[in-house]
């Protein structure tokens, strides 16, 4: 038996898991320590990252805010591709973004969608690229997989989470979900080179100017509630 | 001085098979009752010669290829050939409808003798596929004649060329009937010996006109030649033989008018940002179509990408007969920034003008925006949307806001169906706009709402509650 054993492991036939070293895929950190360590060093690079999610406001851009300052400020484009509001100016002034490396883009069909991503993430001036691309089919999931290979830049795909259960080659899917007060849930569902199923919590508290203790009902007042 | 003339004995022929893949016979027709003008050698093979009718040209050669010429496009077309020999020579000018004239004197020793410079244009003409007759002379006259006879040679030699021009025969000369036959009633068979009469004789029998055209021959006569600039704008046209259908027919002929644009623009070392392209089309108005670069460019491959874009999203409405390509803006170029020698890694500048071109190209100038932070206080005013080509904005302090401003604007406010789960702050009053007639009274709260998202919310001076922005 152990003879045996030898024989296979001399010639390589099982794979040995115990010397498995971490594929280190270049990453471009989050700027959350705790979630660095769930996504294995960051963003990835040259690869797509899905974020699920059900609807806008649960701190969604926070997540990607200390990147996109980061890469802004190194004379990187951040696109914008479909959002689903007005990116807010005033806001992202505020958070230190360059937005003369912002680019907005909107397109009018899914073929335009794809070719603009598609473009976008070749492109070597493209540091990150946030997008709402809708409904995607797997296979078009996957040239785009490729597109962002050829360059090296961050692709974070917005999605809603109803497609969570949707097969995908992007290399790394987190779901958002929000968390108590203010807080955001973040599950890995997916890792290239790691274990799924870790998760995080972040507070973002601070998207709104707030204090990051537990303090609700700041403020009260005798405001009339809204008509139904 | 020295002149040399080229003459074109079917420049037009030449310019419309140039951009033909066909190889069956064509001719030219001219006039209201259809004659053969010009025919290319496969017609002529087939036995059509110049002055045919149409019918029994077509008789000989069914399935020939004929073409009705336009006013005025002999002259474009020559001015199309003016531009080239102008890289050539410094003082050029046109003889309509045929023929180009250049001074080569000045040029012998630029090209090392004047073997050097009839070799030159003699290349160029190969290169444009042109088929001209060259001839040297003295004088502007005797150039043309000569070459119109084809019996120029290289040499500066003035006995060797006097000999020539008095060789030619009076058919030959460049007279008008009436005169020519007035001569040859005399005995005269060679210009020769009509230029050894006595001037004084000549004044009395020939017409006034006839005496100066024999003195311009002799260089007896001032003979003022106006020199022939390239206007400032690049112009070509290009006649399709047959109506092209798919845009892909499109590229083939474009490629080649791009790649003349790209030499000339080479040769002025400018750079252009906008090209105008028409479609002709045999009825209703030309398409236009107006290519942006986003940054100084002279490649033929930029512009033919552009356009393989736009063809791409915008299917030809018509059958085209005919396309048109226009650039009047030039730019001085700069110096290539690339990084290095050989051009491996370009420029971040200008591998993102080749990006914003191609989206613009496609999805449309407003489909890319810049957002600009502006001075004001109501919130839907304070951003602006710019051109993403446009200066990039000045970087100034950032203004201290009273509050914190969501990351996402809603484009217009969405009224707030539900009681908010938790108030977190606010209010913050905003009032503002009574200068410019669009008032603006609300108190802002940032609210938490039952599923979780943080919302920016305001309420009006009717006390209506609207959601403004998300803290995404």
């Amino acid at each position: 038996m152990n003879e045996l054993l030898t024989t296979l492991i001399q010639e390589v036939r099982v794979w040995p898991g115990h010397r498995h070293h971490r594929a280190r895929i270049p990453a471009e950190a989050t700027g959350y320590r705790e979630l660095d360590e769930p996504l294995g060093g960051g963003w990835p690079r040259g690869a797509l990252t899905e974020c699920l999610l059900d609807g806008v406001g649960m701190g969604e851009l926070q997540l990607v805010l200390p990147a996109m300052r980061r890469l802004s400020r190194r004379g990187k484009r951040v696109f914008w591709i479909n959002p689903p509001h007005i990116p807010y100016a005033p806001a992202l002034d505020q958070e230190d973004v360059d937005l003369n490396q912002v680019l907005v883009i909107r397109t009018n069909n899914r073929g335009d969608t794809l070719w603009t991503l598609e473009n976008c993430l070749r492109a070597p001036v493209t540091g990150l690229v946030l997008a709402w691309p809708g409904g995607l089919a797997s296979r078009e999931i996957r040239r785009l997989q490729l597109a962002a290979e050829a360059g090296r830049s961050v692709c974070i795909l917005f999605r809603d989470r109803r497609q969570a259960s949707q097969n995908s080659p992007a290399a790394l899917r987190l779901q958002l979900t929000p968390d108590g007060y203010l807080g955001l849930n973040i599950q890995v569902l997916k890792r290239r080179g790691g274990r799924p199923g870790q998760s995080c919590t972040l507070n973002t508290a601070r998207r709104a100017g707030l204090a990051q203790t537990e303090a609700s009902g700041v403020v009260q007042g005798p405001w009339t509630v809204p008509r139904e | 001085m020295l002149w040399l003339y080229l003459h074109f004995p079917h420049m037009l022929l030449d310019h419309l098979r140039r951009h033909r893949q066909s190889s069956r016979p064509l001719a030219i027709l001219s006039g209201q009752d259809p004659r053969v003008a010009q025919a290319c050698p496969e017609a002529r093979a087939l036995g059509i010669t110049a002055g045919m009718r149409l019918k029994t040209a077509l008789a000989l050669a069914p399935n020939l290829d004929v073409i009705q010429t336009q006013p005025g496009q002999d002259t474009q077309v020559l001015e199309a050939q003016a531009r080239w020999l102008y890289r050539c020579a410094a003082h050029i000018a046109l003889r309509p409808p045929d023929g180009l004239l250049a001074e080569v004197a000045s040029l012998q020793r630029l090209y090392g003798g004047l073997p050097g410079v009839w070799q030159t244009v003699a290349q160029a003409l190969e290169t444009h596929q042109l088929t001209a007759s060259m001839a040297l002379g003295h004088t502007p006259e005797a150039a043309r004649l000569l070459a119109r006879a084809d019996q120029g040679e290289c040499t500066a030699d003035t006995a060797r060329i006097r000999h020539r021009v008095t060789g030619l025969p009076l058919s030959q000369a460049g007279f008008d009937r009436t005169t020519t036959e007035r001569l040859q009633r005399l005995g005269l068979t060679r210009l020769g010996e009509v230029l050894a009469l006595p001037p004084a004789e000549l004044a009395r029998r020939l017409s006034p006109d006839a005496l100066s055209h024999l003195q311009k021959i002799q260089g007896t006569r001032p003979d003022p030649v106006q020199p022939w600039h390239p206007p400032h704008v690049f112009r070509q046209e290009v006649d399709f033989l047959q109506d092209i259908e798919q845009s892909q027919g499109l590229l083939f002929p474009l490629q080649r008018v791009l790649s003349e644009l790209e030499e000339e623009l080479r040769w002025r070392q400018q750079d252009t940002d906008s090209l105008h392209l028409s479609l002709r089309h045999r009825q209703g108005d030309d398409s236009r179509i107006h290519l942006r670069t986003a940054g100084p460019e002279h490649r033929a491959e930029a512009f033919l990408n552009l356009a393989r874009l736009h063809l791409e999203r915008h299917p030809l409405s018509a059958p085209v007969t005919g396309l048109r390509v226009c650039v009047r803006r030039f730019l001085a170029r700069d110096a290539s920034r690339g990084q290095d020698l050989f051009g491996k890694h370009s420029h971040p500048e200008e591998a993102w003008h080749t990006l914003a071109s191609r989206l613009q190209a496609r999805l449309g100038a407003s489909a890319l925006q810049r957002l600009v932070p502006r001075a004001d206080h109501r919130p839907e005013r304070a951003w602006a949307a710019a051109g993403a080509l446009g200066e990039p904005h000045q970087q100034r302090p950032v203004p201290v806001l009273p509050g914190h401003r969501p990351l996402w604007l809603l484009a217009s406010p969405y009224p707030l169906g539900e009681a908010p789960a938790a108030w977190l702050s606010g209010p913050e009053r905003i009032r503002s706009g009574w200068w410019d007639g669009q008032p603006v009274q609300r108190d802002y709260y940032v609210v938490q709402l039952a599923d979780g998202p943080l919302a920016w919310v305001f309420r009006d001076l009717r006390n209506d509650w609207f959601i403004h922005g998300w803290f995404g």
